[in-house]
């Protein structure tokens, strides 16, 4: 039904897809994967004309049941566009806050695209909407009609999008990472429910993703791309089974799965780096009125006069944690978002004082690596200067671990070896450096001032699943190289499972369960565990 | 090594050069600015003619080769007039914008990383200042402390401070809360050093254009002072008195007012464009 034929898109003189051959038959599932760069989005945004007008197609053409919409040395013709987007052919984006309006009310915005693509009364229409919140598996069609998208969850902004999506069945669906920026367990929720839409209405759907396990679980065939070319294509079970190509090869191993055995580092009868004990962690809630006298904070305690004069209450975050993490070990830490994970992580780092409880360190000065490479470098820096900063930090602060000049530089050259990076990097800025390169720097960053503990917050979550196995490799051997304590935190658990050798599980501010890894992956002993581990 | 080490410097400077994100506003900008700021300073030491001579031969001599930009009511050479004036206005208004920059960066650093009730304060003085038509401020505060060159940069410079305050405070405001300044304070960096060592180069790209913008404002606002007759006082030459004294003969000598005025035009869009330049290399980078 839908042909790619030998397209090729060029941003000014730089070609970033290549003769890419794409078919895609009605009622089909096609899952197009490849790393960030790969041209998969760019693919999907000109098949559905929105790519940007910097963007040309060179060559091929691109065929919807026949008719061209595309061709090579013509302009992209709107008004035919207009009449195949929403009625024949819809899109669903990666990021639901911000594909959806933040001024109108939901219903608005999905019954807009009836208004404009149908003759329907008002009545008929609305109708028609909550029908299609129903059917996306929206609990209060009516409730969420009238919402605005912020008081909207994740989950059910996404669900929003897809109604937007499905309304008009769509012959075609273009998904485009629709459920990266979910908690797992809504991740299966909406994958399961992309997969029930094409089943009831028979439409062709083009399912982008960075993560092979999605896709083998939802696509009939999948094509891999790298660089800008489709690399391999085929029946996805096929392609798992016998990968043809180095690259897809590559990609299937680089998948954090469970079958990797981890080997074990820790040493129980070290005196432990961090003593956590019954720590709570609470932010000021600002939203208490003088008058509500009568009401509860959430552990129940009627609020006392001085919450209800300050306007403020104590919003519990993290209850009761209670744990010890032993030098060479690394403890897993995992849950959705917004069960305190990073709270609790600030909190044993000093940065949120806001707590209660005991925190009991036994190293110097735990460092962080942070999940954003993008962010976590001070970008009018160099990378040597970036490696010293924690020396001369360090060197102020206690006059006696004051270094020379030349010894500063001479354990950030070496710093930059024991990260894998080569000596040519000491000179440059983070802009010039890759996502895995500056996590490299990072780590470097945080190591450099011989720390025996680090908290590692989603430290490969942002990073390509290549890049992503690599930077795990060098954090295991630099835990064996320099008998570092880990606290890892991620919300993936099958990278918890290889890096891990304890975990604690979270949810809504408390430790559940906390065991060794086999343990846990075996015989979960709460059924939130349980649900955790069969949505991954 | 000493040899590595000339080699890294060589490679500093190449790279230096090669980071500017040049593009035609910012070479046009730095032509047009360049060339102000040169007459200007070459004024200072030298002009064509005296700037004060009078002679009552060479009165309203139209432009001409031997008078590029003719000659005013007492026979005075325009051109060497404007050079002085150039040097006067620029520098005025860069000792305006020095000091009301430096002022900015201390109290929008301040207030903008550790908030609280200081930033309270601070905030809402800049509103009040705001709240005044600026020329007014600036008659005010000339009114109090006399006419002249140095209390037209002091007037000048507190009523440009809220400016530059509100775009540090914003800028400082946003880093704060970066994971590298995070980062930083989690190495234990002193405070004093994550303010000026940390985080004031990433505020640069923003505040420079402010800078431009501020040197602009500050040259139309030193002129017109001077136009009003409250600024630098004749005989001294300044682009502002001298429009000032051009109007009453605009019509026995209209190349007096046009000169000095596109004089004003070419610093003013040279500035402007110089800005242009240094947000659009931002942009893109």
């Amino acid at each position: 039904m839908i042909r790619i034929e030998d397209l090729s898109v060029a941003f000014g003189d730089t070609e970033v897809v290549k003769h890419v051959n794409l078919d895609l038959a009605e009622g089909e599932i096609l899952g197009v994967v490849g790393e960030s760069g790969s041209g998969k989005s760019v693919t999907a945004l000109t098949l559905m004309g929105l790519s940007p007008d910097s963007a040309r197609v060179t060559t091929g053409r691109i065929l919807f049941d026949g008719v061209t919409l595309q061709e090579a040395g013509r302009p992209r013709d709107k008004a035919l566009y207009r009449s195949y987007q929403g009625a024949r052919m819809s899109m669903v984006f990666q990021e639901p806050q911000t594909s959806l309006n933040p001024t109108q009310r939901a219903g608005r915005q999905v019954e807009e695209t009836l208004r404009l693509h149908t003759g329907m009364t008002a009545k008929e229409r609305r109708e028609k909407v909550l029908e299609a919140f129903r059917a996306v598996g929206l609990k209060e069609p009516e409730k969420v009609y009238r919402s605005y998208p912020h008081q909207l969850s994740g989950g059910m902004r996404q669900r929003v999008m897809i109604a937007m999506a499905v309304i008009l069945q769509p012959e075609l669906i273009v998904a485009d990472e629709p459920t990266t920026a979910l908690d797992v367990t809504i991740q299966n929720q909406i994958i399961e429910l992309l997969r029930q839409i094409n089943k009831t209405q028979k439409n062709a759907m083009l399912f982008i993703t960075h993560d092979l396990n999605l896709a083998r679980r939802l696509c009939h065939r999948i094509a891999v791309m790298k660089d800008g070319c489709v690399v391999e294509q085929g029946p996805a079970e096929e392609i798992f089974r016998a990968p043809k190509e180095e690259y897809t090869r590559k990609l299937i191993e680089a998948v954090p799965s469970r079958m990797k055995k981890r080997k074990k580092t820790e040493d129980v009868h070290a005196a432990p780096v961090l003593e956590v004990r019954d720590l709570s962690v609470y932010y000021q809630d600002g939203n208490v009125s003088f008058l509500s006298g009568g009401r509860k904070n959430r552990e129940g305690e009627k609020l006392s006069l001085r919450e209800r004069l300050s306007g403020t209450q104590k919003e519990w975050v993290v209850s009761g944690a209670d744990f010890q993490i032993y030098p060479g070990e690394s403890l897993g830490l995992v849950g959705e978002s917004g069960c305190g994970k990073t709270s609790l992580s600030k909190a044993i780092l000093g940065m949120n004082c806001h707590i209660r409880g005991e925190i009991r360190h036994h190293s110097i000065r735990p460092q962080m690596v942070f999940q954003d490479p993008y962010s976590s470098l001070n970008p009018a820096k160099t990378i040597g200067w970036l490696l010293q900063e924690p020396l001369r930090a360090a060197g102020a602060l206690d006059g006696t671990k004051a270094m020379t000049k030349g010894d500063m530089e001479a354990a950030a050259y070496d710093m930059l070896r024991k990260v894998g990076l080569d000596e040519s990097y000491f000179h440059r800025r983070p802009s010039q450096l890759s996502g895995g390169q500056r996590q490299r720097v990072s780590i470097g960053q945080a190591l450099i001032t011989g720390p025996g503990f680090l908290v590692a917050d989603e430290p490969v979550s942002a990073l390509d699943v290549t890049i992503q196995a690599q930077i795990m490799e060098l954090l295991q051997s630099l835990q064996e190289e320099l008998h570092l304590a880990y606290l890892f935190i991620s919300h993936d658990i099958n990278v918890v499972y290889q890096m891990c050798d304890r975990i604690m599980v979270m949810q809504e501010g408390r430790i559940i369960e906390i065991g060794e890894t086999e343990e846990i992956f075996c015989h979960p002993k709460e059924a939130y565990t349980k649900l955790l581990l069969s949505n991954s | 090594m000493e040899e590595e080490h000339s080699d890294t410097k060589g490679k500093k400077a190449v790279s230096w050069m090669k980071n500017i994100p040049w593009n035609k506003y910012l070479v046009a900008g730095l032509v047009m600015t360049g060339v102000a700021v040169l007459l200007g300073i070459v004024g200072f030491f030298w002009t064509p003619y005296s700037t004060t001579a009078m002679s009552a031969s060479e009165k309203f001599n139209p432009p001409s080769l031997r008078h590029i930009f003719g000659t005013d009511n007492f026979g005075r050479d325009i051109f060497s007039r404007v050079m002085k004036g150039l040097g006067t206005t620029i520098g005025i208004s860069s000792l305006v914008v020095l000091f009301s920059g430096c002022a900015g960066i201390l109290l929008g650093a301040f207030t903008g990383y550790f908030g609280g009730i200081v930033d309270e304060i601070v905030m809402r003085i800049t509103d009040a200042v705001n709240g005044f038509p600026s020329i007014l401020l600036t008659l005010v505060i000339i009114s109090l402390l006399g006419s002249g060159r140095q209390n037209v940069i002091i007037s000048l410079g507190i009523v440009f401070v809220p400016s530059y305050v509100r775009i540090v405070r914003s800028e400082y405001l946003k880093l704060r809360d970066a994971d590298y300044i995070r980062r930083a304070r989690l190495l234990g960096v002193k405070d004093f050093r994550i303010l000026f060592v940390h985080i004031l180069p990433n505020i640069f790209s923003v505040f420079w254009v402010s800078v431009m913008i501020g040197f602009n404002n500050a040259i139309l606002a030193e002129s017109g002072m001077s136009y009003l007759g409250i600024g630098v006082q004749p005989p001294e030459a300044s682009l502002g008195n001298m429009l000032s004294d051009a109007q009453g003969y605009l019509q026995a000598a209209p190349w007096y007012a046009l000169c000095v005025g596109l004089s004003i035009v070419w610093v003013v869009l040279g500035f402007s464009l110089f800005g242009e330049g240094i947000r659009r290399g931002k942009i893109s980078q």
